[in-house]
């Protein structure tokens, strides 16, 4: 055997084992549950005797918010406040409340001026005797309020045109300065 | 090269196929265009606008492909669809009396007395947002085309008279 083919071989295994040690990770599609849709696991832990009274009465305790302000989600970084009144702790619910009766939901009001309700922001959970502090991803927000806000069923339609507004009307000139660009290259004068 | 070959020929199967489906090409991609209701997008539904055109271009040839999608209404429709996505903006910007709401289609107040603010939203999107990307989408598209298409047809006179 050649010595390039002998190369190309272990190159393309290579390769393979990579692709087999990604997609280990990717969660199936639609599963809406798996970490990586639903939430990131922050560097937080917090030893849980005497905080989960607390959680259950509806007051974050003092240890785990200097956490959370620690690693930078706080008001330098103009993140929303873990004050008094500006959160709320709940079971969770809704669509992702899959793992109900092991954590609590976190809900903060981000001050908007329209749709002001209580956002999903943290998720604590308790494993092990430690506290363990989730962050929501984004879509969840989509996801669960899309018909209530904006009377539309599709969620992607909205993510795009609504939510992400901004992105979408800047592609679209992508698209209109390509136009312009073709019409400048190649069009021969006399031919409109 | 044979010329008799590059002579345009009717053919009566093609053409009378597409003069039936264009139209109802036609009428599905405004039924993707607005996303809101259903699937599809702004985005998607431009595209089978403008495989409608380019299949009747296609069969037809560029100069009766010309008539039924004039120069002016090309370049008007790629710059208005635009405009209708920044002017969904401006409208929020305008009745947001001042406010930092561009984009923001909540705050466009006229709208939202009638069908609220979800409605609103949903709204705008469906009938300024979508419509503008598709109609950009499909201008640009055709417009393209259709330079390829005379960069070709050129270089193919060239041809013939060297």
């Amino acid at each position: 055997m050649k010595l390039t083919s002998l190369m190309g071989l272990i190159v393309v295994l290579l390769l393979l084992a990579m692709f087999v040690y990604i997609v280990e990770d990717v969660p199936p599609f639609g599963e809406y549950n798996s970490p990586v849709n639903k939430y990131i696991k922050l560097p937080i832990s917090v030893d849980a005797d005497g905080l989960v009274a607390s959680l259950d009465a509806g007051v974050l305790p003092a240890e785990i918010k200097n956490e959370i302000e620690r690693i930078g989600f706080n008001k330098e970084n103009y993140y929303p406040t873990l004050e008094e009144g500006n959160y709320e702790i709940k079971e969770p619910e809704g669509v992702f409340a899959v793992d109900s009766g092991v954590g609590w939901d976190v809900l903060i009001h981000e001050g908007e001026i329209y749709f002001n309700q209580p956002v999903k922001y943290y998720f604590i959970k308790e494993e092990n005797g430690k506290l363990t502090v989730y962050r929501y991803n984004w879509p969840v927000r989509i996801i669960e309020f899309t018909e209530e806000e904006t009377a539309t069923i599709d969620s992607v339609t909205s993510g795009l045109a609504d939510y992400r507004g901004y992105d979408t009307m800047f592609e679209e000139t992508v698209i209109f300065s390509g136009a312009i660009s073709v019409i400048m290259l190649l069009r021969r004068r006399g031919r409109l | 090269m044979n010329p008799d070959t590059q002579v345009y020929k009717r053919d009566i199967i093609i053409e009378t196929t597409a003069k039936v489906m264009v139209p109802l090409i036609l009428v599905f991609g405004m039924y993707v265009m607005i996303g809101t209701d259903g699937t599809g997008g702004g985005f998607q539904g431009g595209c089978i606008l403008a495989g409608a055109f380019i299949l009747y271009v296609t069969v037809f040839g560029t100069e009766e492909g010309r008539v039924k999608m004039p120069e002016s209404w090309n370049a008007l429709f790629t710059s208005f669809g635009l405009y209708l996505y920044d002017g969904s903006g401006q409208l929020a910007l305008i009745f947001g009396l001042g406010t930092a709401q561009f984009l923001n289609y909540s705050a466009v107040w006229p709208v939202a007395n009638v069908v609220g603010i979800a409605g609103a939203r949903g709204n705008l999107v469906a009938f300024m947002v979508s419509i503008g990307i598709a109609l950009t989408v499909m201008a640009a598209f055709v417009s393209q085309f259709f330079d390829l298409a005379w960069k070709e047809e050129e270089e193919m006179e060239a041809g013939e008279e060297a």
